[in-house]
């Protein structure tokens, strides 16, 4: 079957107003429930996953796609308005969008996440139909030692979010590799920190520590200083971004869809490290750099390029190896196969119309996504004019019920409410939160894949340079690692600047 | 077990408590599933629920409570009130092979009252399509080597276990140390690590690698039913000369508190025995391997103790139990 | 607090922290097992690395602090009324505490009210009428929301039961 071929059947399958229903419908659903703290993309999938059963599968397959699409930028909306992600992919949207908010610029700030975003979607949706099968003979080549390299490596952007000093950086990093080791031991299955608590067990569910670092806080300040905001304007000001602002972002944009990309295509990484990286690269090669983190549009538009060029990215390996790359995918492959059909390269071969259908129905869906996305920040817009002391009570309720709804377990609202304190202590401390997040999600996978290396080589540590990969890794590391500690230095000499800048 | 039995326990439950719990259920029934969204309980749970719903009359609340290899979720119902509105979908995992590995598990099987089975999962042992193992025979002449690794969802998961169990029927020396155990985060991982050569080996439920099985990224060694699996062209367990590997087998139930009430469990009896007869269900539920079985809750229990009980013993004979 | 007392105060807790984590902490709540080959794959190693870093970047913030302006400006804007501010903190807390007693027994429709109203009336909010107001509406819509769009199984009270 020739290329024309292939699309022409994939235009058949899709080419009815059912499909394109569908897919619309999805990426509606995607954005109200990933802009629900709590709901998160990888909720709003599962529950729409039973209502695909009795569709076409191609309908059922978008419909889904649409949803996590749609997630994914769905969950900027509240961590730029109300500084609780909405899944754990915008947590590096806060970093900037919530200090623009802040500062009445709420407006500009989601418009750019929006354009960022259905940027990043576009380039990460031709990759995917120009690469896949390029893109994942290489994930497989990811095993545990090539893994480790690389967050390891993924590691050092905690320098980048670190802010003020470094040092309290990393001390923020350590607690949150400290806290993530709760829970059962992977290679002997014992205790660790669990204090013989069944919920202990499972370790700290991360959007209750997500939520609770960085909702929590906000509201607990609130209470410390009722009227610190009093004054400042917290409107969505001025409408929305600017063509100008978009040009000046374009590269970060860019950059931010490849790294998406790249970490998207391999699967077990997902897209909250992805934004992470994005985001810091941003930071490291901004003219503006001094203003990340204060406010800076190009830190938004970065890091959700890097959280939506995973979206695309991470059906590479779900179509043409069968393996899902997170949650999200890890559930929509049971879709496929429901349908009776088995994700893998014989797809390519039998059911080549419904793997351009799809393609089609990607390219689509980035439009979809750019026009829900400008109805649904209209509609969202006016929390921001919201009294401050109404919306705080308000946001604690909805972490209430969202940090519930993840697991339906009462102990997680507790776990949110302390690590609540934590980060309220840390904010005092001027410790910032983000390296503490970075931590929390990578250290685990740190530790797994070191260990499975070491399990795989009998304790012998050669493994861990055993191939191109790993080289390539360990070279970026070590380069990233002389830039950090030379910025270091320099800063010491210059005096103050570093590690000293008041802030409010 | 037969129609005429079910329908005796059902009348005699219906004629002794009649009036006092004849309007169980009054309100929606919390069904607790302890694996996460998309997993195969998951999958099998949401798919009964639709006819079992029906059967039932009251809406069933579907609640994922994940964590700790299924511990999490069956705590939650261990600790519910036995009224039978906080039921369990309990899966081997959670049930048979986590009590007979883990030692400080806060929980037993005497905990739970289960009132049915109604999947059975047979497991089917694969090495990578690359990989030079053609055979059992192979498996366990590296293994012997002392250069197998295995691959498994986790430490005292069920593919954990099934390895051990099937190299040490096939005659391995220690065999719980003897190949190395390369533990990933969950199902999808462990099919992943074969794949990429991280690990040679991997048995677990078949329905988890028919896909892979079929696009030939992996080749099927062995399956442990006494039928042959379709879709995986290898022999079974017993054509191999070890039929006490048949024991080895995935499934999926229903369980409550275990003061959960005789006419609870009688109603629970009679509604999968409504639910599982939807042809639908039984459709989409063979169309991923699995089998449907429908057990009454005596029978249930049976064959859980029977399958604890083995898994027991072969836990302490390969000094596999997890004490800390 | 100035740059320098942050360093020196956040050195100390490191350094306290990582004691507490290597002499007591880990050996009394990490268990390990008996057989393991390797010191580097045993379930101890992750933790006591981490303290040691903890200790590490600990003795760096004293450091940091010791090079540091005796008298540097004070990070942060002062606040006010610190008293009053202990005081609604403390309550805060309290109200975090009963959440958690109350959630299983009155439901979490009921409880969400209560926090709701606590909260807003502790950040002494302007719009009195509105905040009780939303402290009925925004639970019962969440409710409505997350148990009948969601189908999750927010929990019910003995007080009240929601359909």
């Amino acid at each position: 079957m020739s290329f024309v071929d292939s699309i022409a059947a994939g235009l058949s399958l899709v080419g009815n107003i059912e499909a394109f229903l569908a897919l619309f419908l999805g990426v509606a659903i995607g954005v109200i429930g990933g802009a629900i703290p709590g709901m998160s993309a990888t909720m709003a999938v599962a529950l729409t996953l039973p209502f695909t059963f009795a569709m076409q599968p191609i309908t059922g397959i978008l419909l889904l796609l649409g949803v996590y699409k749609g997630g994914i930028f769905g969950g900027a909306i509240p961590a730029i308005l109300i500084k609780t992600p909405g899944t754990p992919a915008s947590s590096a949207t806060i970093l900037d969008g919530y200090p623009m908010a802040e500062k009445g610029e709420a407006g500009r700030a989601l418009g750019m996440a929006l354009w960022a975003s259905c940027t990043a979607d576009v380039i990460s949706n031709l990759s995917l139909i120009l690469f896949a099968g390029w893109l994942a003979s290489f994930a497989l080549s990811f095993g545990p030692p090539e893994f480790f390299t690389l967050i390891l490596f993924s590691l050092t952007i905690i320098a980048g979010v670190s802010g003020e000093s470094l040092l309290r950086g990393a001390l923020s990093a350590l607690l949150g590799l400290l806290l993530a080791t709760i829970g059962l031991d992977l290679v002997y299955g014992t205790n660790r920190f669990t204090f013989g608590d069944p919920n202990m067990m499972g370790g700290l569910n991360f959007i209750a520590v997500l939520i609770g670092l960085f909702a929590i806080p906000e509201i607990l300040a609130m209470v410390w200083h009722p009227t610190a905001h009093v004054g400042k304007a917290r409107r969505l000001g001025k409408n929305w971004v600017s063509f100008a602002e978009y040009r000046r972002s374009f590269k970060s944009i860019v950059r931010g869809s490849f790294i998406g990309v790249f970490l998207g295509s391999i699967p077990g990484i997902g897209a909250a490290p992805s934004a992470f990286l994005s985001y810091s690269e941003a930071r490291r090669t901004s003219k503006n750099r001094e203003n990340f983190g204060k406010g800076e549009i190009e830190g938004v538009a970065a890091s959700e390029a890097g959280n939506n060029g995973v979206a695309g990215a991470t059906l590479i390996p779900l179509l043409a190896l069968g393996v899902p790359g997170d949650v999200i995918t890890a559930i929509i492959i049971g879709a496929f196969m429901i349908h009776g059909l088995q994700p893998g390269p014989m797809m390519f071969i039998l059911n080549v119309d419904i793997i351009y259908g799809l393609f089609i129905g990607l390219i689509v869906s980035s439009v979809f996504l750019f026009v829900i996305g400008s109805v649904a920040i209209r509609g969202f817009k006016y929390v921001a004019d919201v009294p401050k002391r109404i919306l705080i009570p308000a946001v604690l309720v909805l972490c209430i019920y969202g940090v519930f709804a993840v697991n339906n377990n009462i102990f997680d609202v507790g776990v949110m409410f302390v690590m609540g304190w934590v980060g309220f202590l840390m904010m005092r401390f001027h410790i910032p939160a983000a390296p503490f997040l970075i931590a929390f999600i990578l250290g685990p996978l740190l530790e797994d894949n070191f260990r499975q290396s070491m399990l795989m080589s009998g304790s012998d540590p050669s493994i861990l340079v055993r191939g191109p990969i790993t080289w390539f890794f360990w070279a970026m590391t070590f380069v990233t690692i002389i830039a950090i500690v030379r910025a270091g230095v320099r800063a010491v000499r210059t005096g103050p600047a570093f590690g000293q800048k008041p802030e409010g | 077990m037969t129609f005429k039995t079910l329908g005796a326990i059902c009348a005699l439950s219906l004629g002794l408590a009649g009036a006092a719990m004849a309007e169980y259920p009054e309100r929606p029934i919390n069904m607790v599933i302890p694996y996460g969204a998309g997993g195969a309980t998951d999958i099998s749970a949401r798919t009964i629920a639709e006819p079992l719903g029906a059967a039932v009359g009251k809406p069933l609340v579907m609640a994922n409570v994940t964590g700790a290899g299924g511990a999490t979720g069956s705590v939650a119902v261990q600790n519910a009130n036995a009224d039978g509105y906080t039921m369990l979908f309990a899966r081997v995992g959670s049930h048979s092979v986590n009590p007979a590995m883990k030692a400080t598990l806060p929980y037993t099987l005497e905990d739970f009252r289960f009132v049915t089975v109604y999947e059975i999962n047979p497991f089917a042992c694969v090495v990578s399509a690359n990989s030079d193992l053609a055979s059992m025979e192979d498996v366990l002449a590296r293994a012997q080597a002392g250069e197998l690794s295995f691959s498994s969802s986790g430490v005292g998961s069920g593919p954990h276990l099934a390895a051990a169990m099937v190299l040490d029927a096939f005659g391995l020396e220690d065999a719980a140390n003897a190949a190395t155990h390369i533990p990933q985060q969950g199902g999808g991982a462990a099919a992943t690590a074969v794949l990429n050569g991280t690990a040679d080996f991997l048995c677990t439920n078949s329905s988890a690698l028919a896909g892979f099985v079929a696009n030939g990224q992996m080749r099927a060694l062995m399956v442990t039913t006494a039928e042959p699996v379709a879709g995986f062209d290898a022999p079974t367990a017993a054509s191999l000369g070890h039929p006490e590997l048949e024991q080895m087998v995935g499934w999926t139930g229903i369980a409550g508190p275990a003061g959960l009430p005789d006419d609870v469990a009688a109603k629970w009896a009679e509604w999968m025995e409504a639910a599982a007869a939807d042809a639908d269900f039984v459709e989409k539920m063979e169309a991923r391997g699995s089998i449907i079985r429908v057990m009454a809750p005596e029978e249930a229990n049976d064959f859980i103790q029977t399958q604890y009980e083995t898994f027991r013993k072969l836990v302490d004979d390969l000094g596999m139990r997890i004490e800390g | 607090m100035t740059e320098r007392q942050v360093q020196m105060r956040l050195g100390i807790g490191a350094l306290l922290a990582a004691l507490f984590l290597g002499l007591y902490a880990i050996p009394a709540w990490v268990s390990s097992p008996s057989n393991v080959g390797n010191v580097v794959l045993s379930p101890l190693f992750w933790p006591y690395a981490l303290a040691g870093l903890t200790g590490l970047t600990g003795f760096g913030l004293i450091f940091s602090g010791f090079r540091s302006d005796r008298d540097g400006a004070p990070l942060g804007e002062p606040d006010g009324e610190a008293g009053a501010a202990w005081v609604r903190l403390a309550a805060m807390a309290v109200i975090m505490g009963l959440t958690m007693l109350l959630l299983p027994r009155l439901g979490m429709v009921l409880t969400s009210m209560l926090v709701f109203v606590s909260t807003a009336f502790l950040v002494r909010t302007r719009h009195r009428i509105t905040a009780v107001v939303c402290a009925v509406l925004v639970p019962l819509v969440l409710y409505a929301f997350f148990a009948h769009v969601a189908g999750v199984a927010i929990p019910q009270g003995d007080v009240l039961r929601l359909p």
